[in-house]
C-alpha cells in the first residue's frame, strides 16, 4: 500500500468511526486536520482572529455534515470544500471578482501540473499575500496543502480545467510579483 | 516560507466545541420534543375527526392546536437534521425510542377504546399506528446504517493493521 492510499484509508476510517458517533473519532478528526485547515483560513484571511472564527465555523458545520459525507475517502477535499464554503460567506466581496481569465489548458505543458515543491516557493509567503483571493486560494490548496488537481476541483465545485487555468494566471501573477521585486532589490 | 501555526488554545477550543455540539442530551430532548409533539397532535386530530356536533369554537381551538403541534414536529424534525444531527448510533437509539414511545402510545390508545367504546381513542391509535410504522422505518434504516459502517470499518482497520 502506497502512502497516498494509506493517508485516504486513514481519513476514510476518521470519518466512519464520527459518522457512528465515537467521540473520539472527532478528536482524533481535529488532531489530524486542524493544522492544515487553520493553514489554508489563515492564508486566505491574512489574520489571526477572522481566521480563529472561521474555523470555528468550519468545525461546526463539519460536526454538522459529517453524517452526510457518502465516501469517506474525499474527506480532505470535502473538509476543504467547507472551509472554502465558509471563507466565501465571510469574505463575499473579495471572492466577486472578474470570470475566469480566458486561458487554453491545453498549450500548457503537461508537467506543469505536478505538486512537487516549486522552485518559486522559497519566496512564495511574501507574494502570495498580495495575490487576490482567488489565485491564492488555488495555490494554497495545489502547492500547500498538496491536494491533487481533482481534489482542489473537488473543494472548489469547478471543473478541473478551471482550477488548472487559475492555476497557471496565479503562477503568472506570482512570478511577475516576485520579479517585479527582484528587479527592485 | 512562513507556516502559520495555530494559536494553541484553539485546538482545546475546538474539542470543547465538539463535546458541546455531540451532547447526547441535548440530542435526545429534541427527540423526546419530536414523538410528545406527535403523540398531542395525534391525539387532537383524532378528537378533530371523529367527535362530532363540536361547537365551532372548539373544532378552531383543536384545528390551532394540531397545528401547534406539526410545527413543534417540524422544528424537532429540522434541528435533528441541520442542527444536532443524529449520529450512527444515536439513530439507534433514538429509532429505539420511537418504537418503544409509539408502541406504547397504541397499546394505551387500543385499551382506553376497548374500555370506553370511544371511538377518538381507536382513531388516536390509528394514527399511531402510523407514526409505529415510521418509526420501525427509521429504526431498521438506522441499524443497516450503523452496520455497514462497523462492517467498513472492520474491513478498513484490518488493511491498515489496527487489529
Amino acid at each position: 500500500m502506497t502512502t497516498d492510499q494509506r493517508d485516504y484509508r486513514d481519513d476514510e476510517l476518521l470519518a466512519i468511526r464520527c459518522q457512528m458517533g465515537e467521540a473520539a473519532g472527532f478528536d482524533d478528526l481535529i488532531a489530524r486536520w486542524h493544522g492544515p485547515l487553520w493553514t489554508y483560513v489563515r492564508r486566505l484571511v491574512g489574520e489571526d482572529d477572522t481566521a480563529r472564527e472561521v474555523v470555528q465555523n468550519v468545525w461546526v458545520r463539519v460536526i454538522r455534515g459529517i453524517a452526510g459525507l457518502r465516501d469517506g475517502s474525499k474527506l480532505r477535499s470535502w473538509l476543504f470544500g467547507i472551509a472554502r464554503r465558509t471563507l466565501m460567506d465571510r469574505l463575499r466581496e473579495r471572492y466577486a471578482k472578474p470570470a475566469d481569465p480566458d486561458i487554453d489548458i491545453n498549450e500548457i505543458p503537461a508537467d506543469a501540473w505536478t505538486n512537487e515543491p516549486h522552485e518559486d516557493l522559497a519566496a512564495l509567503d511574501y507574494s502570495l499575500a498580495r495575490l487576490p483571493i482567488v489565485e491564492r486560494e488555488v495555490l494554497t490548496l495545489f502547492y500547500l496543502e498538496e491536494l491533487s488537481l481533482s481534489e482542489v476541483a473537488d473543494a472548489l465545485k469547478v471543473p478541473i480545467g478551471t482550477i488548472k487555468s487559475r492555476l497557471f494566471r496565479a503562477r503568472q501573477m506570482l512570478r511577475q510579483d516576485m520579479e517585479t521585486r527582484g528587479s527592485r532589490t | 516560507m512562513t507556516h502559520h501555526m495555530p494559536p494553541p488554545a484553539l485546538a482545546a477550543d475546538l474539542r470543547r466545541l465538539t463535546v458541546l455540539e455531540l451532547s447526547l442530551p441535548a440530542r435526545l430532548r429534541y427527540v423526546a420534543l419530536l414523538l410528545g409533539a406527535s403523540a398531542l397532535t395525534a391525539i387532537v386530530s383524532a378528537l378533530l375527526l371523529t367527535e362530532s356536533g363540536l361547537p365551532l369554537r372548539t373544532s378552531i381551538a383543536l384545528g390551532v392546536m394540531t397545528v401547534i403541534g406539526l410545527s413543534w414536529m417540524a422544528f424537532a424534525a429540522w434541528v435533528l437534521r441541520h442542527k444536532r444531527i443524529l449520529l450512527g448510533r444515536q439513530r439507534v437509539v433514538a429509532g429505539r425510542m420511537a418504537l418503544v414511545f409509539c408502541s406504547v402510545f397504541v397499546v394505551g390508545a387500543l385499551l382506553i377504546g376497548y374500555e370506553t367504546g370511544n371511538p377518538s381513542a381507536l382513531s388516536a391509535a390509528g394514527l399511531g399506528t402510523v407514526m409505529l410504522l415510521v418509526a420501525l422505518t427509521i429504526f431498521i434504516r438506522a441499524k443497516r446504517l450503523f452496520a455497514q459502517l462497523s462492517k467498513r470499518r472492520g474491513v478498513l482497520e484490518q488493511q491498515l493493521g489496527r487489529i
